[in-house]
């Protein structure tokens, strides 16, 4: 009867709270947004699954826990901790990702420049909460590697947002990597209202010109070189992220490493995926996950989002200032590198105001500008916070 | 310490205007190195492609070719010439894509036809990873 009363103890049923139920309701979501509305699938659900098998609870130094050592789940989050899932996923998005149309439209190029700057508002706002004995009782306050760590949401990057945060504040890599990516997957929610408020309906007309120029073979083998050399000499801690990236991309373009190219963008960046993706989830473990730092750490995340989203409209708008040939200012929306989900929306929104306007392609451009912003932004914070 | 005193006490000022300064030159730098670099890249290929220079005045300008003016599939031999003439400017080897793109830039008529027609007849041939040259012309 003992035996049996000690299994009854042990079981998750008998150890289970309303905080494991509050997460696992909150994998569940998690799966149901992947499977039944499509945001985000690929990422949402390995977290949601994660999230669910993370907040089962159990019996404390059977090793189980993601925080136990020498526990299956502890070691597959080795690769979140040390920043290697991140770099692997950035391989695999460099050999995904056609920067040709960033290399027809250079200039585009600035648009992923200004949406950086929400990281960085983001991140003076994080700090300016300082010891307000509002937010001291209520334990939401953060050191600057940690507010570092969540001005990264800005820039609407998983990979970059859990890389930095492993190396500065590794304690709120959970609840940062499910804001970063949740804000990543509701894009379709949070930029468009954003998007109609800093701009008229006249400026989302704006027909962008069909000037793209049909870019070389050498351009496109050229690019990773020198984007790699001007990119990391300029921020050497952003090696990690940028080194893989341009490395995927130069397989891709060379065309003589075609086996490997493929890999990279399908199975090595996939198993990186799943496991980044379940790993993350099994992070937020209730005890740990429920916590007022986590709501703030939401809160700033949205706010770092849409400041990102805002300034990249506005810096659309001021270029119009100086520009001849106006520029629709929709475009600095998907500055942020959030890819493709941003781009999509801008077209969209575009659309929307003008069925005829197709700005798919400079979207693009501005994307995969927003991706190597944000993690030459990831490589700045780095060297600044990291002593 | 909080608001604006703890922002400067985390030295949280500097951070930004630096980071946002870095950001914002190395991306506008990678962005007119970029727009500059088909110029450079260019510019050797002319170097690489140069005849010598002499005092002998050089030929006329070949008569600029009005690719609309005769049905391409006429004269298989003629139409390849006038494409590869055309195309000069995409190297050795160029991709389906940008050929396409050059003749209908330049109005040809029925490209796709035309393409098919030259790779049948052994003009444009295959030469590695998506690659295709023009060959015998």
């Amino acid at each position: 009867m003992d035996l049996f009363y000690h299994f009854i103890q042990n079981t998750g049923w008998y150890m289970l709270d309303y905080r494991y139920v509050i997460m696992i309701g909150v994998g569940i979501l998690f799966c149901y947004l992947a499977i039944a509305k499509e945001y985000e699938p690929l990422l949402l659900l390995p977290i949601g699954f994660g999230v669910i098998i993370g907040n089962i609870p159990f019996f404390k130094g059977f090793g189980l826990g993601i925080y136990e050592n020498n526990s299956v789940l502890h070691y597959l989050y080795f690769g979140v901790t040390t920043g290697l899932y991140p770099s692997i996923v950035f391989l695999g998005l460099g050999a995904m990702t056609d920067f040709s149309s960033m290399l027809a439209r250079p200039k585009l190029m600035m648009l992923g420049a200004a949406a950086q700057m929400g990281i960085y508002f983001t991140l003076l706002s994080a700090m300016a909460i300082g010891d307000f004995p509002f937010f001291q009782n209520i334990g939401m306050v953060f050191t600057a590697k940690e507010a570092g760590s969540i001005a990264i949401i800005g820039g609407a990057d998983g990979p970059t947002s859990i890389f930095l945060t492993a190396k500065l504040a590794p304690n709120l890599i959970g609840p940062i990597a499910i804001a970063a990516y949740s804000y990543m997957a509701l894009i379709p929610i949070i930029q468009p209202p954003i998007m109609r408020l800093l701009t008229t309906k006249a400026e989302r007309r704006i027909h962008m010109p069909d000037d793209g120029r049909m870019v070389s073979r050498k351009e496109l083998l050229f690019f990773p070189i020198v984007g790699v050399l001007l990119c990391c000499l300029l921020a050497p801690a952003s090696i990690p992220l940028l080194g893989p990236f341009f490395f995927g991309n130069l397989m891709k373009v060379s065309g003589v490493v075609d086996r490997l190219a493929k890999t990279a963008a399908s199975s090595i960046i996939d198993t990186a995926t799943i496991f980044l993706g379940v790993t993350v989830g099994a992070s937020t473990q209730a005890d740990v996950f429920l916590s007022t730092k986590s709501i703030g750490i939401f809160l700033l995340g949205s706010i770092a989002f849409s400041l990102a989203t805002a300034s990249g409209l506005i810096a659309g708008k001021i270029m119009n200032l100086f520009m001849k040939e106006k520029i629709n200012p929709l475009l600095g929306a998907a500055g942020v590198s959030a890819v493709p989900g941003s781009a999509r929306e801008v077209h969209l929104v575009g659309q929307k105001a003008d069925p005829t306007n197709y700005l798919l392609m400079h979207a693009m451009a501005c994307n995969a500008s927003g991706v190597i912003g944000s993690a030459i932004c990831a490589g700045i914070l780095w060297s600044f916070l990291a002593v | 310490m909080q608001g604006f005193a703890a922002i400067s006490a985390q030295n949280g000022w500097a951070m930004a205007a630096t980071g946002a300064a870095i950001v914002i030159i190395g991306l506008a730098i990678l962005s007119l190195i970029i727009s500059q670099l088909h110029k450079i890249l260019g510019f050797f290929e002319k170097g690489e492609t140069a005849e010598p220079v002499t005092d002998e005045p050089t030929s006329a300008a070949p008569p600029a070719v009005e690719i609309g003016s005769i049905d391409p599939l006429t004269d298989l031999v003629a139409t390849a010439r006038q494409y590869r003439f055309l195309t000069a400017q995409l190297g050795d080897s160029f991709g389906l894509a940008q050929l396409y793109h050059a003749l209908e830039t330049a109005n040809a008529p029925h490209p796709h036809i035309t393409v098919r027609e030259l790779k049948a007849s052994g003009f444009l041939i295959s030469t590695d990873k998506g690659q295709f040259s023009w060959h015998n012309v």
